[in-house]
């Protein structure tokens, strides 16, 4: 009998019933696990992984997260972060992220030239001669005969260490890189009109735009991510309206509604055309004009009637034979860009490498300060980076020729006395001259001015207008290249190359178009004796006698230091911490606290914590008077105008599947088959020259030539051809145009007069 | 003689019956093409129909007629009323329960699958699964479509997986945010688009094809996200197993 006092046990009930059949269910998983049958009750991967990290991508300014799995130390398999802006998308690159680790061309070990011959050698022979090269040029020549030359794929702490140790130590302005051929007119054009530069917008403002103006862009192949974001709201709200300024019918060209063929160089006049038209039309937002904007031709000011008399050169009739478009188009984009509920802007390097690159930058920003097209969700004028760390590493850092950190410049004394206090170095250390941009110091080595330079993470041979020009001088001065991959263009022409350790091998922050610093964590181990560029830059600083300047050596580290220079400015950042960076998808900045979430949107009062106003619609807080300017810009003659011997006008560009100097890509088996050696040439144009399709043809211009298969075809309009850039092989680069902007010295590449010849077989 | 005519009188019944059953069966299944019936629906019907003409036969020759019959009609009555009609019922049944578990509607009868759903119905949405749903490039079952692979191991596959789906749900034991476990299988997507021109051309396609075709890449990876992404769906947190029945 049981006690009274002992609770009689009860039935089961549904609910413990069903927990029951769960714990069997649960242990039938576990037997299953553990018998090796787990096939029999789940889905398997095709790809065994042991741990998923959160990444970013390698690849281009879009920035996608990336979730890296990793087995036996090694990178098996790279997928999309549903979590990141990208929603789990990748594009072919993004998707081989898991296979450039281990391409068969990785260096593993220090190579110095002897007898003209690249040997292998320790890291100690390496950096040992190095620095003397580097100490004796300085000593006997001076520091600015020495200079680096970076890359906007080097992780922020490299960069900005790298800019530290030239400009604070070796006391130089020749830092420069890649980027000044990418996009330094968005930054000059963005600086000059809002007072600090990257965007005000993010990737966000795409789901709410109602209407794309995108120039000099070809989105689809170059940021197929940011394109497929575009598509998406296309397909949510098919009235979207997709404007396509670009030259050749490009995939994105073919999925717009109004494609505008431009003739290249011409873009100052067709955006003049459109302001006009914004005026004609009442289009232009008034309180914009009257609160928060003023204007400027050069050194000059002016008002919104100057400008009004300034576009009346600029109708549309006016234009149109230049520009290769009919009237009655240019005033439908007008009218679409000026009346769609709210316009945003998308363009990259079409626009930003032309001879007039910032004045083309100042001008669609402008279209958007007219209209009003700005600051509210979905208007806003975005230029996409070309790297993955372009924006933070380079241009945020200030790792260029003209500028120091955090958007001061080198040519203003309170700047200069800023950064030599943060730097904790002497008053006039900091040289007040502008080094050498890209150009000029690749010039500068040939005309032996320039007698050292450290090249880190990127071909300069390769990359350079007019690459022929300039490789003489690089063979002839010191060369040191420091890059994963050998041989590249670049490092068959050094005297020292330094085996580099890449993306997972060495982990640090990235940043992307929108402003997002995020991080690349460290969790694979480089090949060899390779090391991480920012190790190369801290012996360098202790070999040269530099050390106590560089005091973090360690990334996290030199992320607080960069983080504190930067919380006094525009750029504060001082919320995104490594911490918060492993744990989300990174951040966009300003975040002035741990606490912030971010900011979409800068410049609108209430969304951007750097603003100090309540109400408003904008605060251009970075300008003295917090007025936005318009620039008023004139069209020029091209820089390097077609003749009888150069009729052709040649732009070039990319491929989906590659990138750039296919020092990444190139090696890849998967891509083996992917054409980067073709030249698109007009029926027409073809038919003249005798051209069949797939015949070589030879490419002159007033800088080289260079061999392409001709493919013959409509999409490129008549008189015009183009080229991707990516061969090394085939070297196009040797023919285009090296005239520089005169504001942000980044060259012509888009606008080069050539002529085309089959060559004789 | 009674005995003979009462045998004559039943086994007439019984074929009558039978020709009646074939004629309704064919008549039906003739009315269900033209009115676009499935054949779910017409073996529902007819195991329905099997299920009461068994019960009903049972009960009447049992307590009823069961004197009045030969031992051999008797044998013949028990075989169609306990095995013949019973099996069809059967067949009937588990073909509904097949078919009924391919619907949307089945899928979302587990409410963690609502936000799949809900998206899948929104016009405005420009997942993957919304817009073959709501272009009609998949009319119906879409769940089902995607989510089995074709052939007869798809099909016992994606029933195992449903039935792990059901007792996850029911046992509180999902993991939040639900997750596709494994690799997605992309014969699924080409078994449609492979043979389209506009996917051959596409370069990508052609460098990936191999990892393609292993699964070893997604088509996902660059089309998707099929579904709303987890922070883009709200969460369902599971009750769990173990935690207190109190909740």
């Amino acid at each position: 009998m049981p006690d009274d006092s002992t609770p009689i046990p009860h039935g089961l009930t549904r609910r413990e019933l069903l927990k029951r059949l769960g714990v069997l269910a649960g242990g039938s998983v576990m037997a299953g696990s553990l018998s090796g049958c787990e096939a029999l009750w789940y889905r398997q991967p095709a790809i065994d992984v042991d741990a998923w990290h959160q990444g970013v991508c390698r690849f281009c300014g879009t920035g996608c997260g990336v979730k890296i799995g990793i087995q036996d130390g090694l990178v098996v398999d790279v997928k999309g972060d549903p979590d990141a802006h990208n929603r789990g998308r990748l594009c072919i690159k993004g998707i081989l992220n898991r296979d450039i680790l281990y391409v068969e061309d990785r260096l593993h070990h220090p190579l110095i030239r002897h007898n003209g011959e690249l040997q292998e050698a320790s890291w100690d022979d390496a950096m040992t001669l190095i620095a003397e090269r580097f100490r004796e040029s300085i000593d006997d020549y001076g520091a600015d005969s020495v200079a680096f030359y970076g890359s906007g794929q080097l992780f922020t702490e490299e960069s900005y260490t790298a800019n530290k140790l030239f400009k604070a130590g070796i006391g130089t302005n020749n830092i420069d890189g890649n980027p000044r051929l990418c996009m330094t007119s968005a930054a000059a054009g963005y600086i000059s009109v809002f007072g600090a530069d990257e965007p005000m917008g993010c990737y966000e403002d795409i789901d709410h735009a109602d209407c794309f103006f995108i120039t000099g862009s070809n989105t689809h192949d170059c940021h197929p991510i940011i394109w497929e974001r575009v598509m998406d709201r296309k397909r949510s709200r098919p009235g979207t309206q997709i404007i396509v300024v670009d030259p050749r019918e490009t995939p994105t060209a073919r999925r717009a509604d109004i494609h505008l063929p431009l003739t290249p160089g011409t873009d100052v006049s067709l955006y003049n055309a459109m302001i006009h038209e914004f005026i004609e039309n009442d289009f232009i937002d008034e309180e914009m004009v009257e609160d928060y904007l003023t204007f400027r031709q050069g050194d000059a000011e002016r008002t919104f009637e100057d400008l009004r008399a300034h576009v009346s050169n600029y109708r549309p009739e006016d234009v149109a034979d230049r520009c290769g478009l009919s009237a009655r188009r240019i005033r439908e984009a007008a009218d679409v860009f000026a009346s769609s509920g709210a316009t945003m802007s998308l363009w990259t390097m079409g626009l930003n490498q032309q001879a007039q690159g910032t004045a083309c930058n100042r001008l669609v920003n402008a279209m958007h300060l007219l209209t009003g097209h700005i600051g509210r969700p979905g208007a806003t004028p975005f230029s996409i980076t070309g790297q993955p760390n372009a924006g933070g590493g380079i241009r945020d850092t200030g790792s260029l020729a003209h500028a120091l950190p955090a958007g001061r410049v080198v040519a203003n004394p309170e700047h200069r006395a800023e950064m030599e206090d943060h730097w904790g170095v002497e008053r006039g250390t900091i040289s007040p001259e502008r080094g050498y941009h890209a150009v000029e110091l690749f010039e500068a080595m040939r005309t032996g001015d320039v007698r050292c330079c450290l090249v880190m993470c990127t071909n300069p041979a390769h990359s350079l207008p007019g690459a022929e020009r300039y490789r003489e001088g690089m063979e002839r001065g010191f060369l040191v290249v420091a890059d994963s991959v050998h041989p590249t263009e670049t490092s068959k022409l050094a005297d020292v190359v330094l085996p580099a350790a890449m993306w997972t091998e060495k982990g640090g922050v990235f940043s992307q178009s929108e402003r997002r610093y995020h991080i690349v964590p460290k969790i694979t181990e480089p090949p060899g004796d390779a090391r991480s560029d920012l190790d190369i830059i801290v012996e360098l600083a202790d070999r040269l006698g530099y050390g106590d300047l560089i005091t973090a050596r360690e990334p996290e580290e030199i992320w607080e230091e960069w983080k504190a220079i930067a919380a006094d400015s525009y750029y504060n950042f001082e919320g995104i911490t490594y911490e918060r960076m492993h744990e989300q998808p990174g951040l966009l900045w300003p975040c002035p606290d741990e606490d912030h979430p971010g900011t979409c949107r800068r410049y609108v009062p209430g969304e951007d914590p750097m603003s100090d106003r309540d109400e408003g619609r904008h605060d251009f807080y970075a300008r003295p008077d917090r007025r936005a300017v318009i620039w008023l810009h004139d069209q020029n003659p091209p820089s390097d105008p077609p003749t009888d011997e150069y009729p052709l006008i040649m732009t070039t560009g990319r491929v989906l599947e590659h990138w750039h100097t296919a020092t990444l890509t190139g090696p890849l088996a998967q891509l083996e088959d992917i054409d980067i050696e073709f030249l698109e040439i007009h029926p027409q144009d073809a038919r003249r020259r005798n051209i069949n399709d797939g015949d070589e043809v030879l490419i002159t211009s007033r800088r080289g030539e260079a061999t392409l298969h001709a493919r013959i075809t409509d999409k490129v309009p008549l008189g015009t051809v183009f080229a991707p850039f990516h061969s090394a092989r085939r070297m196009i680069n040797r023919t285009v145009n090296d005239t520089v902007d005169p504001f942000s010295f980044e060259p012509e590449f888009k606008v080069s007069a050539v002529d085309v010849q089959r060559t004789i077989a | 003689m009674t005995m003979p005519d009462t045998h004559l009188i039943w086994r007439s019944a019984l074929y009558v019956g039978i020709v009646l059953l074939i004629t309704a069966w064919f008549s039906q299944a003739w009315a269900a093409t033209e009115a676009g019936v499935t054949t779910t629906e017409l073996l529902r019907n007819a195991s329905i129909a099997a299920a009461i003409l068994a019960i009903i036969g049972l009960v009447l020759i049992e307590f009823v007629f069961r004197e009045r019959l030969t031992r051999s009609m008797y044998h013949w009555t028990l075989f169609f009323g306990l095995l013949a009609l019973p099996a069809l019922a059967v067949l009937g049944a588990t073909d509904t329960v097949f078919e009924e578990t391919k619907t949307v509607e089945s899928c979302q009868s587990c409410h963690v699958m609502d936000p799949f759903v809900d998206d899948l119905r929104d016009d405005e949405s420009a997942t993957l699964a919304a817009r073959h749903a709501n272009k009609g490039w998949i009319p119906d079952t879409q769940c089902y479509q995607c989510h089995t692979t074709y052939g007869a191991h798809g099909t016992i596959e994606g029933k195992r997986d449903g039935f792990r789906h059901w007792f996850h749900y029911i046992t509180g034991t999902w993991p939040d945010p639900i997750e596709y476990v494994g690799s997605y299988p992309n014969v699924n997507c080409t078994d449609c688009h492979a043979g389209t021109r506009s996917f051959r051309e596409v370069p990508s396609h052609q460098a990936l094809a191999v990892e393609l075709a292993a699964d070893e890449v997604s088509c996902t990876s660059c089309h998707g996200p099929a579904h709303p992404t987890p922070a883009e769906r709200p969460s369902f947190e599971p009750p769990g197993f173990l935690s207190s029945s109190s909740s």
